[in-house]
């Protein structure tokens, strides 16, 4: 497309013509002090905590400390442009980002600018960074489940909608793996979603941001991303301004998740901005109310009640451990503040065991509210299972003759923890999860071979739903396993079971023979 | 002598430290509410005289006053043999005050607070006004009465000549600024007029990014 050139000039001679200058009234202060991204202003006498200035070079920042004859200033963007005595004006506004649909699927820094390239966010909504939580009469109780589509989670450790789970774990351990996962399973399920990426390699974020469009997942997800590079500011604002473009839609009714990636950096970055500010530190040097700065963020995450509209805002918040120490004080903080852990293990993680949940700790405070009755009743009899074989694991060690039950419970469990290792990106259906616990915990899979109880689950999920698919789509609509249900997939499973174990047990034997021979 | 042995002195400015305000509004507070026969402005405008007939037309005068390596007693001293006969009683008793304080160096921005106070107790309002060209008297006498009239107090006009301006007019009462210059006014209109095309030209490039869909 061609401008042309006295159409353009005929709109600019029209707005010109229309400009009316109103007399600019500012509150202005003059720079003291300027350096690692904070500025010292004198003046701006009425400034409020929060209130938004901006520099003569057009660089905004925040007012953060309010001292006698002087605030500080946070700059976001680039502080070197500022310079000694240049005037600051005080905007009068709050930090606010653009929210709504414009934003969906798109990749923007704290401040809404977009950083995907694919021009700027055209829209006139926002909402304020810092917004209050809703109170105790706007909730109702976590009921609904959030499908992860991760066996181990969603049987053990259900997350509901409204919930807060903390994922809490070494480094490489599979943390962002399991958030990604959550995010990929919303797919049709009319939930935005929100990855903010606090401190986290430009790398990585790109490869999330990879990831999500393969997935086709970036049509219904939002990317704040705020890397290592970034000022501390910016890395310090990303989780609130990923909390109010979740509200936005949280407040029209719809249902979000929003994934703090992570919050242990977000704590850093707080602590270096309290230091130059010169405010004192406290425990590991970090500031007081690093405590609030959690608390407010995961709070503003809610089941809201039917009369708000009934939307939810779910929290997956992110924390790195350092050697598996959860009582250093973030870890514990945000322990307190979120309803339960998925806590993830480096040894299960190298031992193959992948996603690397420690079920034995991680715990849901909503417990089986935030499961679909199906899953409650197949998910505890698991639980059991694994309870009884990781306290029969430490005999088996010792090399003890074990009697012919315990032999077979042990069995048991090394089949169970077969069976909820799941492969990266590879989210499941509730169904099908129900389908495959109920499987395992009822013996099916006790006469495969441990190595191959994988394959053979999935054998049986494709005989599932190729051959006996009205038992699958009643037990997805019905989402009950009830006692004619349990009938219908205990038939269904024997006759897979009369079928596919000859090939299971014959495949064996013909590959020991190949072996041999 | 004293143990420092520089020789050189600093004022501390209250860009550097905007602490040293609130230490200056003490001493300034002390010497215009002091006992006494003067009233503030005498006492304002001895030491005006002070600072401007005084310590910058002598400036080793200063030097000694200011300096850190020159001790407290002998800054006593110098200020009785040469202030005490010329000034009041007050200002000489003040002078010494300060110095005995190790605040010498703070003179300047006592005065500037005493000033300021002074023209508060007054009903003076300090306003700045910048313009592009120098503004004849008939004017500002126009401006003073004006603003005697919106602020209700006294203003008292400290006129600036900025180019950069271009035109109109900038007045500052406080920390809050009125700004008419063209200068203000060119840059609001660019911001608009990008905003709007910016706007204009992203929701035609939407526009045609979703047609395919639709």
């Amino acid at each position: 497309m061609k401008f042309k050139a006295d159409e353009i000039a005929s709109v600019i001679q029209k707005e010109v013509e229309n400009f009316g200058a109103q007399l600019e009234t500012r509150e202005v202060g003059v720079v003291t002090e300027v350096g690692d991204g904070i500025a010292r202003c004198y003046g701006l006498s009425g400034a409020m905590a929060g209130e938004m200035v901006e520099f003569s070079s057009g660089v905004q920042g925040f007012v953060f400390n309010l001292e006698e004859s002087s605030v500080g200033v946070v700059v976001l963007g680039n502080y070197l442009k500022i310079t000694e005595g240049d005037e600051v004006k005080a905007l009068g506004q709050l930090l606010s980002v653009p929210v709504g649909e414009a934003v969906v699927g798109r990749v923007v820094d704290p401040l809404g600018n977009a950083l995907d390239g694919k021009g700027t966010i055209v829209t006139s909504e926002t909402r304020p960074l810092e917004s209050a939580a809703p109170g105790v009469v706007d909730r109702q109780p976590v009921r609904e489940p959030l499908q992860t589509g991760i066996k181990a989670v969603d049987a053990m450790t259900p997350v509901g909608r409204g919930q807060r789970e903390l994922i809490i774990g070494d480094r490489k351990t599979g943390k962002t793996a399991i958030a990604i996962d959550a995010i990929i399973n919303q797919k049709g399920k009319d939930v935005v979603c929100i990855y903010v990426g606090c401190g986290q390699r430009a790398s990585s974020v790109a490869g999330v941001v990879d990831v999500l469009t393969e997935c086709g997942a970036m049509d219904y997800t939002i990317v704040v991303a705020a890397s290592a590079s970034d000022p501390a500011s910016m890395q310090y604002i990303a989780p609130y301004a990923g909390a109010a473009m979740a509200e936005h839609f949280m407040y029209q009714g719809k249902h979000t998740l929003i994934v703090y990636d992570d919050l242990s950096k977000q704590a850093v970055a707080y602590r270096e901005m309290s230091l130059l500010m010169k405010r004192p530190p406290g425990r590991e040097a970090y500031p007081g109310d690093i405590f609030y700065c959690h608390s407010r963020l995961l709070e503003r995450s809610a089941k809201l009640s039917d009369e708000k509209g009934g939307g939810s805002m779910t929290a997956l918040p992110i924390i790195e451990t350092l050697e598996g120490e959860v009582s250093a004080y973030i870890p514990t903080n945000v322990i307190s503040i979120t309803d339960g852990q998925i806590y993830l293990e480096p040894d299960l993680f190298y031992a193959g065991v992948r996603p690397a949940i420690n079920v034995g700790i991680s715990v849901s405070r909503v417990g089986g509210n935030a499961q679909t009755k199906g899953m409650k009743k197949v998910s505890g009899s698991l639980k059991l299972d694994l309870a009884a074989f990781r306290e029969l694991e430490a005999f088996a060690q010792l090399g003890t003759d074990l009697d012919a039950a315990t032999q077979q419970q042990l069995d048991r469990g090394y089949c169970m923890v077969e069976l909820l290792k799941q492969p990266q990106y590879k989210p499941m259906q509730v169904a099908d999860q129900v389908i495959s616990v109920y499987a395992g915990s009822n013996g099916y899979f006790d006469k495969v071979p441990v190595a191959r109880v994988p394959e053979a689950e999935q054998n049986l999920l494709q005989f599932m739903a190729e051959q006996k698919s009205e038992v699958r789509n009643r037990l997805i609509e019905t989402q009950k396993m009830d006692d004619e249900m349990a009938g219908m997939v205990d038939a269904a499973l024997k006759e897979w079971w009369t079928q596919g174990s000859k090939l299971f047990i014959e495949s064996e034997e013909g590959a020991a023979v190949g072996a041999s021979s | 002598m004293s143990d420092n042995p520089e020789l050189q002195f600093k004022i501390p400015s209250v860009l550097e430290d905007p602490s040293i305000k609130a230490i200056a509004r003490v001493y300034a507070n002390a010497l215009l509410d002091a006992q006494g026969d003067s009233s503030g402005e005498n006492r304002i405008e001895e030491y005006r005289s002070f600072i401007e007939d005084v310590l910058e037309a002598n400036p080793k005068f200063e030097a000694i006053l200011f300096s850190r390596s020159v001790s407290t007693e002998e800054k006593t001293g110098v200020i009785d043999r040469v202030v005490s006969s010329q000034a009041s009683e007050i200002f000489s008793h003040f002078l010494k005050v300060v110095a005995s304080h190790d605040r010498l160096d703070l003179l300047r921005a006592i005065f500037d607070v005493a000033v300021d106070l002074e023209e508060k107790k007054s009903g003076k309002v300090r306003v700045i006004v910048r313009a592009a060209a120098s503004i004849s008297e008939e004017k500002l006498a126009h401006m003073r009465q004006q603003l005697k009239d919106i602020l209700s107090a006294d203003p008292v006009l400290q006129v600036e000549t900025d180019a950069s301006l271009i035109g109109g007019l900038v007045i500052q009462v406080g920390d809050t600024v009125y700004d008419s210059s063209l200068k203000n006014r060119l840059g609001q209109l660019q911001s608009q007029l990008r905003q709007r095309y910016v706007h204009e030209i992203q929701s035609g490039r939407n526009r045609f990014s979703y047609s395919e869909g639709s």
